[in-house]
């Protein structure tokens, strides 16, 4: 579960010449990016990738600054924000990360969507983005599908899952979740380690399907008091139901791994 | 830019070799080359067709055959009779052998074959023969594969009056990055530049796409999003995928493969009506090839039968007093081939687990290949899909090849006025991608059915004080323990930091890019430091150009656990 993926589109692209962990800035044709100021809310924060954490404020801004893109093949200039494909020439645009995932899939940046048209609208980028279709194209555009290609995949994995989701809207108001934080809630800790023990000794899948179900009310219930934290902008508690449905996912997952 | 100091590329004569676009692109042709037969097809403007060898054969036997010594395929050499094929001088079953160690079980199955496959269990590659002259004359299952595909390469070149270079060949979900630089390789040595390779039931699903983008065009039911199982069996290799298709888009949800098939059941059989089979074959000689491939012929005909009566009489006289006279019905076969069915059966499980699809949610259940047409398949798939008919709107034996054909259209750029062309396939991850960790296990960095392209990464620490070097094996495969997966590659990071074991933090990072390249990354991290200990290392896999099994063991003698490494556990 790691939020960071953007960054390893960069990576994707530049991938065979990046110099690794640079001290002070990568500069790339079109954004600056600098590394991650010091925080200890990464959650890894010795990821290979690390290093090429977009600076927050860059992230977030969904605000028009770059309205005076152009196409940079035909030189067309964007109409609107959203402009991962030429609409005069169909080539494929180099990634503004500018543009956050909600956009892409044509959201509201809130925690309650409706993921039942992700998917076709998912498609729908991949048959203008993917890679394969553009395989005759020249090298630079290629690039771009990949890593436009690579970020629709990133965006249409997390807004479809909900504890994703939850981290990402989190991250756009600048809160960082650690999901690897140690546990310091006694009475969380016992009630994970009792469910620990139940899937374990589980004798037989009736029995893990049964802790299953109970797993996804726990993740319902906690994915309601996020939405209800989230919208009145109560963040500690909405890391709080954040962590809550982390572990009752990593359960949800080891049950799978046994099943 | 420049290089960075520390890439390591394989420096295999089948990488990044790049196209370069001209105005009239060159259409690829779509290979399916099944372990017994083959088949090529092409876009020609409109629509797929189906290319004809001069026999007017659409479908050919898939086997080189070395007699004279002037080896000649099944492409352009006609069969004198059947048992011209087992006698020793030619070689088939190229795709269940290529790119195996003497240790695998599939190579070991092969040894009742005609031609000599020789192993010594110690992970290097089979010895493969064919014979000429009463002489084993060696091969590999490349060269074997490489004669064929110049055959079908000029069948093709001629038909369609043009220089054919660009090609989409289908592979079996189970086959390994290693068994696909291998396939690479032969279609290197016959001229041929393999622009996609595809897993069998992927093309399936692309042909699936565009009917269903058809039927969507011709106002036959919605646009709406249909998931469906596909099932491909043929004589190798039984692999199953779960697709969700809509718009002409085919996002591929799971996989799931294995190196059995209709010569399994070919064995079994054989076994069946002799259960002497390997003793009278152990001497190999000349008049016990004869005898095995005169059982072979029989068996192979009567398992035919059964697809379409309830029993069979098998009479064979096989030489030397042995003869064979027995009848088997449906319910004995089905009980002689339990193996297989059940893996068949458990794969179909599998795969439905992991693309996360209730069996009711499957719109449509298709079946295709060459075992397609036995009736315990058919009924087996449809019970555990709970249906009662399967998909009817394919060629059993021509799906793949069709896929392949749109693939090749696509991918080289072609569009098609009606948009019959207007197709995608976002293809996953077939295996699981790790390294050896925790002792002798296999750890997946990359799980199967990923998305691709793909970036994951794991950390790792040290095992021992001060230890300051570690070995990076690279797996890729679904087996627990390492030696159940096939090896990709290795190296050695060295001068990490002397620390107190588990302190060392040894990221291990995997990218697989659009073009389905795999590259390792490795980094060293010490705690409170925020930058590497020693620059990152970046190595570009398949690393192993030949079976390298016995390497692993020579690593293991020479280091013992000294550069072993652990998973770090997630905390709680
Ligand atoms: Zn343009």
């Amino acid at each position: 579960m790691k939020l960071w993926t953007p960054l390893s589109t960069i990576l994707r692209r530049t991938l065979p010449s990046i110099p690794y962990f640079p001290t002070s800035q990568f500069q790339s044709p079109t954004y600056n990016f600098s590394p991650s100021p010091p925080s200890s809310s990464t959650n890894s924060p010795n990821s290979l990738t690390h290093n090429f954490h977009f600076p927050l404020k860059t992230f977030c801004s969904g605000s028009p600054e770059n309205f005076h893109v152009r196409c940079w093949t035909c030189g067309h200039v964007a109409k609107a924000a959203l402009f991962l494909v030429c609409d005069s020439c169909r080539t494929i645009q180099p990634v503004d990360q500018s543009v956050d995932y909600f956009h892409i899939f044509g959201l509201e940046r809130k925690f309650d969507i409706g993921v039942e048209n992700l998917e076709g609208k998912y498609k729908e980028w991949q048959k203008k983005l993917h890679p394969d279709l553009v395989h005759s194209k020249s090298e630079e555009e290629r690039g771009y599908a990949a890593e436009q290609s690579g970020r629709v995949i990133d965006a249409y994995r997390t807004l479809s899952k909900p504890l994703l989701r939850a981290i990402y809207v989190l991250r756009l108001e600048g809160v960082d979740v650690d999901e690897e934080e140690t546990l310091s809630d006694p009475e969380l800790l016992s009630e994970i380690l009792e469910i620990r023990e139940a899937v374990e000794e589980a004798a037989d899948s009736q029995e893990l399907n049964q802790i299953q179900s109970q797993m996804r009310e726990k993740l319902s219930h906690w994915s309601n008091s996020f939405a209800n934290a989230y919208r009145c902008r109560n963040f500690e508690e909405a890391q709080n139901s954040i962590r809550r449905m982390t572990y009752y996912e990593r359960v949800n997952e080891e049950i799978v791994k046994k099943l | 830019m420049a290089e960075p100091a520390y890439t390591v590329a394989s420096d295999s004569d089948t990488t990044g070799e790049e196209k370069s676009s001209s105005a009239f692109p060159e259409i690829a042709i779509g290979i399916d080359v099944g372990t017994s037969q083959c088949s090529v097809a092409v876009w020609n403007g409109s629509e797929v067709v189906i290319l004809k060898n001069t026999r007017n054969q659409k479908k050919m036997r898939s086997y080189v055959t070395f007699k004279d010594d002037i080896p000649s395929g099944g492409v352009s050499h006609q069969l004198s009779h059947e048992h011209e094929m087992l006698s020793g001088a030619a070689i088939f079953n190229m795709k269940r052998l290529i790119g195996r160690v003497d240790t695998d079980p599939v190579v070991h199955s092969s040894k009742s074959l005609p031609f000599l496959v020789q192993t010594l269990d110690i992970g290097v590659r089979p010895f493969i023969a064919a014979l000429v002259n009463n002489v084993w004359r060696s091969t590999t299952p490349e060269e074997v594969l490489a004669i064929f595909l110049v055959e079908l390469k000029a069948m093709a070149e001629v038909q369609l009056k043009r220089p054919i270079r660009n090609v989409v060949l289908t592979i079996p979900v189970s086959f390994s990055r290693f068994q696909v630089t291998r396939i690479e390789r032969a279609c290197a040595m016959a001229g041929l530049h393999v622009l996609r390779l595809m897993p069998e039931p992927t093309a399936v699903a692309l042909l699936y796409a565009q009917q269903q983008q058809q039927a969507v065009h011709e106002n036959i039911g919605g646009g709406a999003e249909k998931i469906a199982l596909i099932l491909n069996m043929g004589a190798g290799y039984c692999d199953v995928a779960v697709t969700a298709t809509a718009g002409g888009v085919s996002q591929i949800k799971a996989l799931a493969g294995s190196a059995i098939g209709g010569e399994d059941i070919l064995q079994n059989t054989m076994h069946h009506l002799l259960p002497d089979l390997e003793i009278l074959f152990s001497k190999h000689g000349i008049n016990e090839i004869k005898s095995t491939g005169l059982l072979r012929v029989a068996t192979q005909d009567a398992i035919h039968k059964l697809s379409s009566q309830t029993s069979v009489q098998i009479d064979v006289d096989l030489g030397n007093e042995l003869k064979i006279c027995k009848v088997v019905d449906q319910e004995e076969f089905e009980e002689v081939n339990k193996n297989v069915f059940e893996k068949c059966e458990s794969l179909i499980i599998q795969c439905l687990h992991d693309a996360k699809v209730q069996t009711e949610d499957v719109a449509d259940i298709i079946v295709v290949g060459g075992c397609s047409y036995i009736p315990k398949l058919r009924n087996l798939v449809m019970s555990v899909c709970k249906r009662q008919e399967l998909y009817k709107g394919m060629n059993p034996v021509e799906a793949a090849v069709c896929g392949a054909a749109l693939e090749g259209a696509v991918a080289s750029g072609i569009s098609d006025p009606f948009g019959s062309l207007d197709l995608l396939t976002i293809q996953v991850t077939p295996l699981a991608i790790g390294i050896r960790a925790d002792g002798n296990k296999f750890v997946p960095v990359i799980p199967r059915n990923t998305t691709m392209p793909t970036r994951k990464e794991l950390a790792f620490t040290t095992v021992h004080d001060n230890q300051t070097e570690a070995l990076i094996v690279v797996y890729e495969g679904e087996g627990e323990k390492v030696e159940e997966n096939h090896l990709l590659g290795y190296f050695k990071i060295m001068g990490i930091p002397p620390a107190p074991k588990g302190v060392p933090e040894i990221n291990v990072c995997m990218d697989i890019d659009a073009s389905n390249v795999l590259r390792v990354l490795a980094g060293v991290v010490l705690p409170g430091s925020r930058h590497p200990a020693i620059p990152v290392m970046e190595v570009r896999m398949p690393t192993v150009d030949d079976g390298h099994g016995w390497c692993v063991e020579a690593l293991h003698r020479t280091y013992g656990s000294g550069l072993d490494l652990v998973t770090i556990q997630k905390k709680i």
